[in-house]
């Protein structure tokens, strides 16, 4: 099956369905009726589906206006066989908002913690930037803020929307956390904290789906409250063709991968 | 003479040390070489090698005041004092490590006692207390028993801390190279051993005053030590590699490769083996050699940049295996790789912490525990 096809497949929707995005930002809506402690998110992805587009890395980049040297949501290419026989395997690995997180635990000053949504997430004026969480995490999810920047150097253009002074305005100020990150210098947060994926929490509680899962071009990242058993992410998990990374290491992650 | 050279060497240490200081602080961490997969590098591995330094060099103390051991008789306040120092100079070299060293207020007054690394820095903090309640109590009163109290907290306490390191690396199940019971085991004989080795250097190139046959005769067991301590650490470092290698784990594997053979086989085989373990074991063991003061301090200084080379060669490569495969290619960008050779600036840092700890060492023992004593005697 050629890859159009595949993303033709993937994303049709045949009369009377509804497709899955627009059943999994309903279920979204339903979920945010409830309280936060009721709320297990989950983020299921299906390996047969993904085409390795990197589509949800660029767009978790842009939605986080993530600084060259920071990504929270690489995909892995795993090729298969010797040309001409040649196929690839892609995985997708956001951070697995491990429900024993090992990387909260080493944290020395709480900054990484888990949320009233039981995300994991970092606080940026509260972490030293010692890396340990970095050092404790199996999945290799966290990246450390160094400090660049992609439009530095530029030439600045008069009139024209290119270099340092208009780029910047876009670049430096995040939402992440409902909060604007007005990132500057060398110095500031989250200069010199580590950066994670967070389920792109701040959209969640606006109750949009977080960015890979909208941005998937073949429909292959889902995302939902698996504590409600209608829910699309309940109905896929409970399928025996489920795998989590590194189960063995008792991290008990909430990222779910379909074989 | 050789402590002219060794002043001589502080001071360009320093000044060296002092641009590098400057970038990190200044213009933050982009010039250093540690990245997002490899976070930890030489900074970290000074640390853990200086801290244990430290350890031992209290432990050392302790025979001189709690044990009384003759032959250590006039060295404790030396070795105390070092342990001050490196104590510092490690604390300096993780201290530049933090991406927000403003920050370190945090670890005391919001402190998570889940973290390991929140119980290493206060169980160092209490130790620096302890080692300078340790320094005060040998001018004021060391006949008193109040000493040997406090000694013997101390030296629980450093055999507790240099452990504690070990158990900062091997607690971590994510890193299958640090993942090693033994690890805690292992870190205090590693701290005893750097601790013999700054004695050698101190007593063999620092310590003329000492009477001719007690000094000769301290080098020669420092030197039975060192050969001893090394040995173990050999034995150590040959199961680990042994066993991980026949258990054949991805990680383990990768790990100790890229010791043997990879990137840091220059490190290992030159650095910790040859000039760290075979040349001073040789020399060592050959006790006209060992006596001599100068010969004795060299074998201490190679012994000491072997061990140091040693915690680098635990720290890096238990970071060099992809923790996915795959996650160097899957995404491009400044320090998303795998591959790690501490820049300038971070040797120049490193460069400046040793030559702190070179001066602070020596201008103390000149000057300062000198003019200590003749205080606390005008006091009394």
């Amino acid at each position: 099956m050629s890859l159009i096809e595949t993303i033709f497949e993937s994303t049709v929707v045949a009369p009377g369905e509804t497709d899955v995005l627009v059943r999994m930002q309903t279920e979204l809506h339903r979920a945010m009726q409830k309280s936060a402690d009721q709320h297990r998110w989950v983020m299921v992805i299906d390996l047969r589906k993904c085409v390795g587009c990197h589509a949800c890395t660029v767009a978790c980049v842009a939605e986080n206006k993530l600084p060259p040297g920071v990504v929270y949501r690489p995909v892995m290419t795993e090729e298969i066989g010797t040309y001409p026989n040649v196929t690839f395997n892609f995985l997708p690995r956001p951070c697995m908002q491990c429900e024993q997180s090992p990387c909260t635990e080493v944290c020395p000053v709480n900054a990484t913690y888990h949320d009233e949504e039981d995300i994991v997430v970092v606080d940026y004026e509260q972490c030293i930037g010692c890396r340990a969480c970095m050092a404790a995490c199996p999945y290799g999810a966290r990246t450390y803020d160094f400090g660049y920047y992609y439009v530095e150097q530029l030439p600045v253009v008069d009139r024209a929307v290119v270099g340092d002074k208009i780029a910047a305005g876009y670049e430096h100020i995040s939402q992440e956390y409902g909060q604007e990150w007005e990132r500057t210098g060398q110095h500031e947060s989250p200069v010199g904290n580590v950066r994670k994926c967070h389920f792109c929490l701040h959209r969640i509680k606006d109750g949009i789906l977080p960015a890979c899962t909208t941005t998937c071009i073949g429909r292959a990242t889902y995302f939902g409250d698996s504590n409600d058993p209608k829910s699309l992410v309940s109905e896929l998990i409970s399928k025996p063709n489920v795998i989590r990374l590194k189960e063995e290491l008792g991290t008990d992650p909430r990222v779910y991968y379909i074989l | 003479m050789t402590k002219k050279i060794v002043y001589v060497i502080g001071v360009f240490s320093l000044l060296f040390g002092l641009w590098g200081v400057y970038i990190r602080l200044f213009e933050g961490e982009r010039s250093a070489n540690y990245g997002s997969y490899i976070g930890w590098g030489l900074w970290v591995a000074m640390y853990l090698f200086l801290a244990g330094l430290a350890a031992g060099a209290y432990m050392l103390a302790t025979l001189d005041f709690l044990f009384n051991i003759p032959r250590f008789k006039g060295t404790g306040k030396t070795m105390l004092w070092s342990a001050f120092i490196t104590l510092l100079a490690g604390l300096a070299s993780i201290g530049m490590d933090l991406g927000h060293m403003e920050r370190i207020w945090k670890v005391y007054l919001q402190p998570s006692f889940t973290s390991f690394l929140a119980l290493m820095v206060w169980g160092y903090t209490i130790f620096l207390v302890l080692i300078l309640l340790s320094l005060y109590l040998a001018f004021s009163h060391p006949e008193k028993s109040a000493i040997k109290v406090v000694m013997w907290v101390g030296l629980v306490t450093s055999i507790l801390v240099a452990g504690g390191v070990g158990f900062l690396l091997g607690g971590n199940a994510a890193r299958l190279y640090w993942h090693v019971g033994l690890l805690p085991v292992q870190f205090p004989v590693f701290a005893i051993a750097s601790g013999v080795a700054l004695m050698l250097v101190i007593v063999g190139w620092f310590m003329p005053s000492l009477k001719k046959e007690q000094r000769s005769n301290l080098l020669w067991t420092l030197a039975i030590l060192s050969v001893v301590t090394s040995l173990v650490k050999l034995y150590f470092l040959v199961s680990d590699f042994t066993q991980s290698l026949y258990g054949g784990a991805t990680d383990n594997v990768i790990a100790i490769q890229s010791i043997l053979t990879g990137s840091y086989w220059f490190s290992f085989w030159i650095v910790q083996i040859a000039l760290g373990i075979l040349v001073p074991v040789i020399v060592l063991v050959q006790p006209k050699l060992a006596k001599n003061g100068f010969i004795a301090g060299l074998m201490g200084l190679f012994l000491l940049i072997g061990y140091a080379t040693a915690r680098f060669l635990i720290v890096v490569p238990g970071q060099v295996a992809p923790m996915i495969p795959g996650l160097a290619e899957a995404f491009h960008g400044p320090k998303l790789t795998f591959d790690y050779t501490p820049s300038l600036m971070e040797w120049s840092v490193t460069s400046a912490v040793i030559g702190f700890a070179i001066l602070g060492i020596l201008i103390g023992m000149d000057f300062l525990l000198g003019y200590l004593e003749r205080f606390m005697e005008a006091k009394k």
